[in-house]
């Protein structure tokens, strides 16, 4: 690493803590100017997630979906594609594998059957996620675009498959057939309720981490997102590396929704998408596209949600507020000029000591 | 069911629901004619709405509402330009953060005021804008039912369709904003500011987004509710994109986007026909624009390769 490099990584670094620490503040001073009792409500909102074994199971339990959907925006955004399809996604996938599942019945044994869903799960994902990284590549169609209606579409096309093909009807509200018991993710750790797809989820990020930076098609995909000019010259197969991350990322985005089911639910209940995708989104910026850091971003994005879940039953505030903050965050850490002439600061300075090194190395020959 | 009466009152509501999604088209249209493509509608468009039901409670006003609700849209889109124009952030990204930002903090605000987390009906009184009868033209069948009677934002709705016109093609700044959004180095070496036509573009989208936020929560119904936009943001984006930014064919989009929403409407309350299909078109009709635009121009550039 040079020292450029160094100066980068470490203002990123900075500005990230900084970011995340200043929204932390606009919180701590929302809570304490709207609050009646504030010292009771931030305590429970800094101390409540770790107040019982069952919260923090409950934030592990948040953060895997998180962690999925924030993988998936890595290989989105490491081929620098917008594509957005992981919210779709998430839910589309959730909504076929319960088909699946009920369809299915007690045919397989469990862990034969958890197997096969989730594989249908990431399959639904690929595929999904073809349409818009085609669109884009054969016709040059907006992705944004492209994948925000198909987001949309997607949205009412699970609700269509859960009103006329597995609905309960013996139920009040809308819902589907109870998901079939060898089709449910045990919860592992005891009291902390945390389910399997725990596993899953870090076994996921050590293969996107490995498939980053130690394989040949992660190194392709860095260089097309980060200096397409450069792939080309050198022959990558443009084309071909960005669908293929992106199918990736689509078959991630629908692991995810196969988990959240299996591993929290026990029937097919959404019926608006989830955010989860646009949450995914954040954990992706926040984790700077590094897929090791996806995990702690997860983490910590479930810890302040679960805080205002607390804050939210325990007290006097929504837990709406907590959207604002994230969308702060998001702002900060990709705004390139908060910190910007910081940062170039720094960089001017190790260029001029590695200029007067060099000058002084000259002046001894 | 098929009476002449029936369709007049159908086409009212056709014209009535496509209100905001012309809004929302035109103030899509202007970002994208400055070369930017404005997700953040919805979010602009929700503020808006509960800006606009919370000045007008406070004042007992309407117009002073309408002001608010104009005012609220042109902040939360002077916020936007500030963060992607000044702060280099991704706009993307930033229309994302307001989108959310918004969808939560319209909620928060409205608990702070009213107590409440799902609407405003019970807290804040009523306020709508009123609605106008056009003499002569209401005592035609047919189409007295269908084009008198309307709010008055409505008739703004159309009328700023060519307003927007006008402006993109017959003015100086809109030639401006046109230049920036086709060749913004080009634009800038003869002296155009960049910078300030991305912030001119970002408050008329904000002007337009508050107008059609003030629809919402004061001529389509009287209150705020929780996520009351519901998705019409993205459909005034898919207006504008399967025009191709052209105000005109955006607003005749939106109407036959506005038409679907009608069609929804009406089959959900008579029969089991699944609606969700209907629902889909706006953004189904996107996709498919998108395939025929970029084949288009792929077989124009082909042609162009050939030489001929």
């Amino acid at each position: 690493m040079n020292k450029t490099s160094k100066v980068e990584f470490t203002v990123e670094l900075i500005r990230i803590i900084t970011a995340v620490a200043i929204a932390y503040a606009i919180a701590l001073i929302t809570l304490f100017a709207v609050s009646d009792d504030p010292v009771y409500i931030i305590k429970q909102f800094i101390l409540g997630p770790f107040s019982s074994i069952r919260r923090v199971g409950s934030i592990i339990n948040l953060a895997i979906p998180f962690t999925f959907t924030g993988l998936c925006f890595c290989f989105m955004y490491a081929v620098n594609k917008f594509n957005l399809s992981g919210e779709g996604i998430f839910m589309f996938s959730g909504c076929v594998i319960s088909l699946v599942a009920i369809k299915l019945g007690s045919t397989f044994p469990a862990p034969l059957n958890i197997v096969l869903l989730f594989a249908v799960g990431a399959l639904t994902g690929a595929v999904v996620s073809l349409l818009p990284a085609w669109m884009d590549s054969k016709f040059n169609a907006n992705i944004v675009v492209s994948s925000l209606m198909l987001n949309s579409i997607l949205m009412f096309f699970s609700i269509y498959i859960l009103k006329y093909m597995m609905r309960d009807t013996t139920i009040g509200s809308l819902g589907s057939l109870p998901i079939p018991t060898n089709a449910k993710l045990p919860s592992v750790f005891g009291k902390f309720r945390v389910h399997a797809g725990i596993f899953i989820a870090i076994l996921a990020v050590v293969l996107v981490a490995i498939l980053f930076y130690k394989m040949i098609f992660g190194y392709k995909m860095r260089v097309v997102g980060s200096n397409p000019w450069f792939a080309k010259a050198c022959g990558i197969n443009m084309t071909g590396t960005i669908i293929a991350a992106q199918l990736i990322g689509g078959a991630l985005a629908g692991v995810g929704g196969t988990c959240e089911i299996l591993g929290n639910y026990d029937r097919f209940n959404w019926v608006s998408s989830t955010q989860h995708g646009f949450d995914g989104l954040m954990v992706a910026v926040l984790a700077r596209k590094n897929p090791l850091l996806v995990p702690v971003a997860a983490f910590l994005l479930a810890y302040i949600r679960i805080g205002a879940d607390v804050v939210n039953s325990k007290g006097d505030i929504p837990i709406e507020f907590i959207t604002v903050i994230q969308g702060i965050v998001i702002l900060m850490v990709a705004a390139e000029e908060f910190m910007g002439r910081f940062k170039k600061n720094l960089i001017y300075k190790a260029a001029r000591e590695e200029l007067a090194e060099k000058e002084k190395a000259e002046g001894k020959n | 069911m098929l009476t002449l009466e029936w369709l007049g009152n159908f086409c009212f509501s056709v014209l009535r629901l496509s209100t905001p999604l012309i809004y929302a088209g035109l103030a899509a249209v202007i970002s994208k004619k400055a070369g930017m493509m404005n997700m953040a509608l919805e979010g602009m468009m929700l503020c808006a709405a509960l800006g606009g039901v919370i000045f007008a409670g406070l004042s007992g006003n309407v117009w002073i509402g309408l002001i608010g609700a104009v005012i609220v849209g042109v902040l939360v889109g002077g916020v936007i330009a500030f963060s992607s124009l000044s702060g280099k952030t991704d706009l993307y990204l930033t229309c994302i953060a307001v989108n959310l930002a918004a969808s939560g903090g319209t909620v928060f605000v409205m608990y702070l005021i009213t107590g409440e987390k799902a609407t405003t009906s019970a807290a804040i009184k009523a306020y709508t804008l009123p609605s106008v009868a056009i003499p002569l033209i209401n005592k035609i069948p047919f189409f007295g039912p269908m084009l008198s009677g309307h709010n008055i934002l409505t008739y703004i709705a159309f009328f700023s369709i060519f307003a927007v016109w006008f402006f993109l093609t017959k003015t100086r700044l809109g030639l401006r904003l046109r230049a920036v959004g086709e060749n913004p180095t080009a634009a800038a070496s003869v002296g155009i500011s960049v910078m300030k036509i991305g912030y001119i573009s970002f408050l008329i989208s904000g002007v337009l987004c508050g107008l059609a936020g003030a629809f919402m929560s004061m001529g389509w119904v009287s209150f705020f509710m929780k996520g009351m936009v519901n998705g019409r943001g993205y459909i005034g984006l898919s207006a504008s994109n399967i025009a191709n930014g052209n105000p005109i064919g955006a607003g005749i989009t939106a109407i036959f986007f506005g038409l679907c929403d009608a069609s929804a409407t009406a089959l959900k309350s008579q029969t089991s026909f699944p609606t969700e299909f209907l629902e889909m078109i706006p953004y189904a009709a996107t996709m498919v624009a998108l395939v025929v635009f970029g084949f288009i121009r792929n077989s124009r550039l082909h042609k162009i390769e050939k030489g001929k």
